[in-house]
């Protein structure tokens, strides 16, 4: 057995079985929601539309908390925290902002 | 004398943390350019729009099956992450190829569905809903079947390389990448399909 104090992850986090045994079933369990809600029709339009949205983002989360292992413990992973909300910013601006833009466009060219 | 080895070591190892940052910062651009295609496709989509719905050609179970396979693919990677930090090279091969064909298994689906959707007519040349479309799947299948050469390619490193602390960081490269692609397939799986079938 070699001592795992050492070992380098690059801001990843520690390596556990258990993190992506439950981030997996977390994920399957998300997706079968999404996509029963969906095929069985069960809710409204509009209600369907939150519940898929919402579990993408809490999917979204679970993902990144438990594959990509995103923490705030070491030096390197704040920078990697401050970079992906970086890209999340500007990943905003790009879609809401062409949304606006052409809903905009639509209503003045009718 | 002691201290220069120190200062060596520690700028070794900040060598590395910076080229892995480097390549964290390739993937956050890879997202803009996924934000992109996602914002043209959603503009393009936007009701009321010229040209056939996807959703009167698509088959909504195969495309739970294809992110099934994404997901295993993922998480058997995840395994072969456990195998290498525990320096199991012959269980990490394993894993990876494993990886390696769920992947598979997830493009060969993908392209049966759209030769499927070529031939019911929802062709890229038809209108600025099936273009979109076509463009954004197909840049997320061209990122998975780049993946799935790398898989191939870091088996092979396995074997040759004997570097313990260089195959990390190259397997840590590899994972940030594939699950990235699945992070990105878990939004093109809500807004193109299921928010297309509603």
């Amino acid at each position: 057995m070699r001592d795992d104090v050492n070992q380098p992850d690059y801001g990843t986090g520690k390596k556990k079985l258990s993190i992506y045994v439950i981030g997996f079933s977390l994920c399957i369990i998300l997706t079968l929601i999404a996509f029963g809600s969906v095929m069985e029709n069960l809710f409204s339009r509009s209600q369907t539309f939150i519940i898929i949205y919402a579990a993408a983002c809490i999917q979204f989360i679970v993902q990144v908390l438990c594959f990509l292992r995103l923490n705030t413990q070491t030096e390197q992973s704040k920078i990697n925290v401050m970079s992906i909300i970086f890209a999340g910013v500007i990943l905003i601006v790009i879609i809401i902002g062409s949304l606006w833009i052409m809903r905009n466009c639509n209503y003045n060219m009718m | 004398m002691h201290s220069e080895q120190i200062v060596g070591v520690e700028h070794h190892h900040d060598s590395d943390s910076t080229d892995v940052f480097g390549f964290w910062l390739y993937i956050m651009s890879d997202c803009i350019l996924f934000a992109c295609l996602f914002a043209t496709y959603i503009v393009l989509n936007l009701p009321g729009s010229p040209g056939p719905d996807l959703k009167n050609f698509i088959d909504l179970s195969d495309v739970l099956i294809e992110t099934f396979f994404l997901l295993f693919s993922n998480f058997t990677f995840g395994l072969a992450m456990l195998n290498v930090y525990q320096h199991r090279i012959r269980k990490t091969q394993a894993w990876l190829l494993i990886s390696f064909l769920l992947g598979m298994s997830f493009i060969i689906y993908e392209l049966k569905e759209f030769i499927h959707l070529a031939g019911e007519g929802f062709r890229w040349d038809y209108s600025a809903k099936a273009s979109s479309f076509f463009t954004l799947v197909g840049t997320h299948g061209l990122h998975v079947s780049c993946g799935l050469v790398w898989i191939i390619l870091m088996m092979i490193q396995l074997s040759l390389v004997k570097d313990e602390s260089i195959l990390k960081r190259r397997m840590t490269y590899l994972g940030l990448f594939w699950n990235f692609l699945d992070i990105v397939w878990i939004f093109v799986f809500t807004i193109v399909y299921l928010m297309g079938a509603l």
